[in-house]
């Protein structure tokens, strides 16, 4: 008896020395280097042999780990792998659509690299080209922090092929084309979600927009005819009709709604009756 | 003077079990392999080689202990030689501190050896005698002396294989336990926090013992690190010992 109880002792005394142990071991700071290991790892591809068939929870694991990795901001050099391990985890699972998002997120909003941030988009949509979420984040990215219409259209042009792709990406893409002064494309696609659309809303933004692609094309091709009334007259006409009279046009194009465009004779200015998005 | 004796038969029994030559030759593999892994890398070579080699040790020594702690008790049991060994003038905690003394010097003859083969590949690579890795070498063996010390409980009244389960999972929570901290963070201070760090504080933490990192990038250590993990390895492995012999007086084998 007294034994076991000696021993019981022994037990708790241990018990409570190793706990106070382990809390002050915990108070230490001991050097780290987060992430060391990993970039000695030359891809995805070798790692995934050496998960023996749980290559998905392995990506999983990276990708928590990448999580807190890029979220420390005691490591200075911390993006200098970013690629690296994120092509890890896609490599891993290719189709774990998460870190590719996260990924581009953390390129954008830490890195303010909107060009890894695509980067990382395109890994995903290269091991993934069925989705179309990789396209049209790329292509949002490139539209609204790289302002490059071009490349933002391939990118929606890309989501809207895609099978299943939301009815945003054709919005997107005509509004795309018309940024890139494609009038044509842009007329064509509009008018194509004007039809289609079933919704009230969308038909209205869809003829808001075809009003806008009309009223920019009308009021270029008016202003051109105006500099050559003004270049012949040496001023510009009093009323628009004055340009038929002078032969320069067969006829003065109405808007989408067949009103009147506004003219300012003091200055040349063509404007809109009313706002196209307020129409 | 028994524990000695229990110690040394111990010793002579597990290096006669094949066991442990098949974990000898693939840590050697492993230790070999980490050549090959390096010439995959982009980068810094040796360091791969280390971290190989370091977690093979690390690896199939944390297998050892396991696969031939789990067996010793349960074997005599099993055999009926514990009725010979009990009718001795011998205490139970003698022959339970001897098979837990005879593998703990199974398991430094066999860390030599894969410490030899480790560093002799890391000298082909360098020409330079890493004496440094040793460090990591020895607290890895601090690690192997707790796990024996649980594989020893388990196997004092459970079979073999669930034993090993029961041990690979305490070597899995000693190793993932220091994530518990994260998770405390984000618990609102309460009952449940406390509750949760009682929990995280009770949990083996292996981390304490892996220098690994450290020791591969040449990183300074606090020596107040490595002497409070030396104490708190040992202190964990008399806890869990005493509770080994608690339970192993309780048995009856009549």
């Amino acid at each position: 008896m007294r034994r076991t109880t000696s021993l019981i002792l022994i037990l708790g005394l241990s018990c409570l020395l190793f706990m106070g142990l382990k809390l002050e071991i915990d108070k230490a700071s001991r050097q780290k280097i987060p992430g060391s290991s990993i970039i000695y790892v030359p891809s995805g591809k070798y790692l995934k042999t050496a998960t023996f068939g749980f290559s998905s929870l392995m990506a999983d694991i990276v990708y928590i780990w990448a999580i807190q990795y890029f979220g420390n901001l005691a490591i200075p050099d911390k993006f200098d792998h970013f690629v690296h391990i994120f092509s890890i985890i896609s490599d891993l699972d290719p189709r774990y659509v998460d870190p590719y998002e996260v990924g581009a997120l953390i390129a954008l909003y830490d890195t303010k690299d909107v060009s890894l941030a695509i980067k990382l988009l395109d890994m995903g949509f290269a091991k993934n080209p069925d989705l179309w979420i990789f396209p049209l984040e790329a292509g949002h990215y490139a539209q609204l922090y790289k302002k490059d219409f071009p490349l933002a259209r391939e990118y929606y042009k890309k989501a809207m092929d895609i099978p299943g792709a939301p009815d945003i990406v054709k919005r997107l893409y005509a509004n795309a084309a018309f940024k890139t002064m494609d009038v044509k494309t842009a007329w064509e696609t509009w008018l194509e979600v004007y039809e289609t659309a079933t919704d009230e809303r969308v038909k209205k933004i869809a003829s808001n927009h075809l009003y806008n692609i009309k009223a920019t094309v009308d009021i270029q091709g008016l202003r051109s005819v105006l500099e050559k009334y003004k270049a012949k007259y040496g001023r510009y006409p009093d009323k628009l009709s004055d340009i038929v009279t002078a032969g320069l046009l067969p006829y003065i194009p109405k808007d989408y709604d067949q009103k009147d465009y506004g003219y300012n004779p003091k200055t040349g200015d063509v404007k809109t009756a009313v706002i196209p998005w307020k129409r | 003077m028994t524990i000695k004796v229990i110690a040394l038969n111990t010793f002579k029994e597990a290096i006669r079990d094949r066991i442990l030559y098949l974990l000898l030759f693939f840590a050697a593999l492993s230790i070999l392999v980490s050549r090959v892994l390096a010439l995959l890398t982009v980068g810094d070579r040796a360091k791969v080689i280390k971290d190989v080699g370091l977690a093979s040790i690390s690896f199939f020594g944390a297998l050892m202990a396991i696969l031939i702690g789990t067996g010793l008790v349960y074997k005599e049991i099993e055999k009926r030689t514990i009725f010979t060994l009990i009718s001795k003038p011998m205490r139970r905690h003698e022959f339970l501190l001897g098979k837990f003394f005879g593998l703990v010097l199974t398991l430094l003859v066999m860390l030599v050896l894969m410490s030899v083969i480790f560093l002799a590949l890391v000298f082909f690579h360098t020409s330079t005698v890493e004496w440094k890795l040793l460090l990591a070498i020895l607290y890895i063996f601090i690690e192997l002396i707790l796990i024996t010390a649980v594989a020893i409980l388990f196997s004092s009244f459970s079979t073999p294989i669930l034993s090993s389960l029961f041990s690979l999972c305490f070597y899995l929570i000693g190793h993932f336990s220091w994530s518990l901290e994260t998770l405390i963070k984000k618990i609102p201070a309460g009952l449940l926090r406390v509750l949760a760090q009682i929990v995280y504080t009770i949990l083996p933490d292996l981390e304490n013992f892996n220098f690994k990192t450290e020791v591969v990038h040449g990183l300074t250590i606090p020596p107040r690190v490595l002497l409070y993990s030396v104490a708190y390895g040992l202190l964990y492995t008399v806890f869990i010992l005493t509770l080994a012999v608690l339970v192993f007086r309780r048995r009856d084998f009549i």
